[in-house]
């Protein structure tokens, strides 16, 4: 691939291609819900806003999220969501070998605006104890178009105590990077298996395993890895990916303290590129009075560095795949937040109308890493988000 | 794994039989498992966009030049 000489060669070249601030965190995804497949009594509108910003004028994203859904008959909901992210600032481009030795960051130039706009539907349709849902998205950005198909089976036995889910998806992605020759494509397949239950009367289970496959460029075109005496290689990862993931949520009732909730999930990742990553979260719902909702929320995340991936690498190092990126390092996040709600019912002629805000906190660092043998402080940042949304039914 | 497959066990046979009038409290908007897909969908879209892992909650998608 491209290999240059000099730093500051590459620091301006790549500065026209600091649109990878845009693909780099172009936020909301096209994840399907984790209720997806639900069929609904009520039509449904929501919108959210919310603002992403990361420390040290690095990446800032606005984020535009509408949602709707409608119930056809008694059996059948369609379902529709638009998002558009607007991204701008800058994003870690490669480390360098400092007069110390240690590693030290370089970051894009200037800041360009970029943004992502993406489309999803869905149908669902319930016929008792089976539900099945199909749908399908689009995602376009200057640099980066997806495309991509879902398709889930819900099925309840046991008195409706028990839901076995099966679901799986297949998307399509294309590369332009922008201010580079290359085009370049990828395919992403999951699958889920997943078995909710019915404990007890206060208490719900959860348990998904899911599996996944990438194929074709995986590497991130607009980074680079620093070999010392050598120069900059363009970032060069395999082109398969097996991944494998298991979660359980856990969902609690607490009828004395105002009907709370308490959810805890924990998940465990591991893949075919040697990372492996722990992931819990935990939130209280506490309902307070006349319709006010206070949530607050902690998640702990950590994992190991990629086998590929190094802060740099010495001249004489041998090897065919090689990445500095920030997020194929070894490092652990601790994040907070907290969220108020404030739900209306029957006001006017609608159902319920509710309005909600909320904050949350990430701070990412090297040394949070779960036994991990802190790389340095070099590539730490913190960011902030903060959300606000209406949810109509009518 | 197995410990997946225990506690699915345990899941469908250790638990008590919930009369489904004792199920309204199941049914209260906060215990969803998914309270609020718009916030889980920025939220878990920011964590793939910034760490390595993905996978678990949804049934999967699209990707996006995030990650």
């Amino acid at each position: 691939m491209v290999a240059v000489e000099a730093v500051v060669a590459v620091t301006k070249r790549v500065t026209a291609a600091a649109r990878l601030s845009a693909a780099a965190l172009a936020l909301p995804g096209l994840m399907p819900s984790a209720e997806a497949g639900r069929v609904e009594e009520s039509y449904q509108a929501d919108f959210q806003y919310g603002h992403y910003a990361e420390s040290d004028q690095r990446m800032s994203v606005d984020i535009y999220q509408l949602h709707g859904a409608v119930p056809i008959g008694e059996a059948m909901t369609v379902s529709a969501n638009l998002v558009r992210d607007v991204v701008s600032g800058a994003s870690p481009m490669f480390n360098i070998k400092q007069r110390d030795g240690k590693p030290g960051q370089v970051l894009t130039g200037a800041s360009i605006r970029d943004q992502r706009d993406a489309a999803s539907g869905s149908l669902s349709y319930a016929f008792d104890p089976v539900t099945a849902t199909l749908g399908g998205g689009y995602s376009a950005e200057d640099d980066y178009i997806s495309r991509y198909v879902t398709g889930q089976l819900s099925y309840e036995f046991n008195h409706k105590l028990s839901t076995l889910t099966l679901a799986g998806s297949v998307a399509f992605d294309q590369i332009e990077p922008t201010g580079l020759n290359l085009k370049e494509n990828k395919s992403n397949q999951q699958y889920l298996l997943g078995w909710s239950q019915v404990i007890d009367k206060n208490t719900l289970l959860k348990l998904n395993a899911t599996f996944g496959y990438q194929e074709g460029f995986l590497s991130d075109p607009y980074k680079s890895v620093f070999f010392d005496g050598r120069g900059l290689l363009a970032d060069t990862r395999p082109t398969r990916r097996y991944q494998w993931a298991w979660l359980g949520q856990l969902v609690r009732y607490f009828k004395p303290l105002n009907q709370a909730a308490w959810h805890l999930d924990y998940r465990f990742y591991t893949d075919s590129w040697d990372i492996d990553s722990h992931t819990l979260e935990m939130s209280w719902h506490q309902p307070l009075f006349e319709g006010w909702m206070l949530v607050p929320r902690l998640r702990y995340y950590s994992q190991n560095q990629a086998e590929f991936y190094q802060a740099f690498f010495s001249a004489d190092d041998s090897v065919n795949r090689f990445s500095s990126d920030y997020r194929m390092a070894g490092f652990g996040a601790l994040s907070g937040g907290v969220k108020l709600t404030r739900e209306w019912l029957a006001p006017g002629s609608l159902d319920s109308l509710k309005l909600q805000v909320g904050f949350d906190y990430y701070d990412r660092k090297a040394a949070y890493q779960l036994a991990g043998d802190n790389a340095g402080d070099f590539a730490d940042y913190h960011a902030y988000t903060v959300t606000a949304s209406v949810q109509v039914r009518f | 794994m197995k410990i997946m497959l225990l506690l699915c066990l345990i899941a469908l046979f250790g638990c008590t039989q919930v009369k489904p009038w004792q199920r309204d409290r199941l049914a209260a908007p906060q215990m969803a498992f998914d309270t609020d897909p718009l916030e889980t969908e920025l939220r878990q879209h920011s964590a793939f966009s910034k760490e390595a892992s993905s996978g678990g909650y949804g049934g999967g998608g699209g990707g996006c030049g995030c990650n």
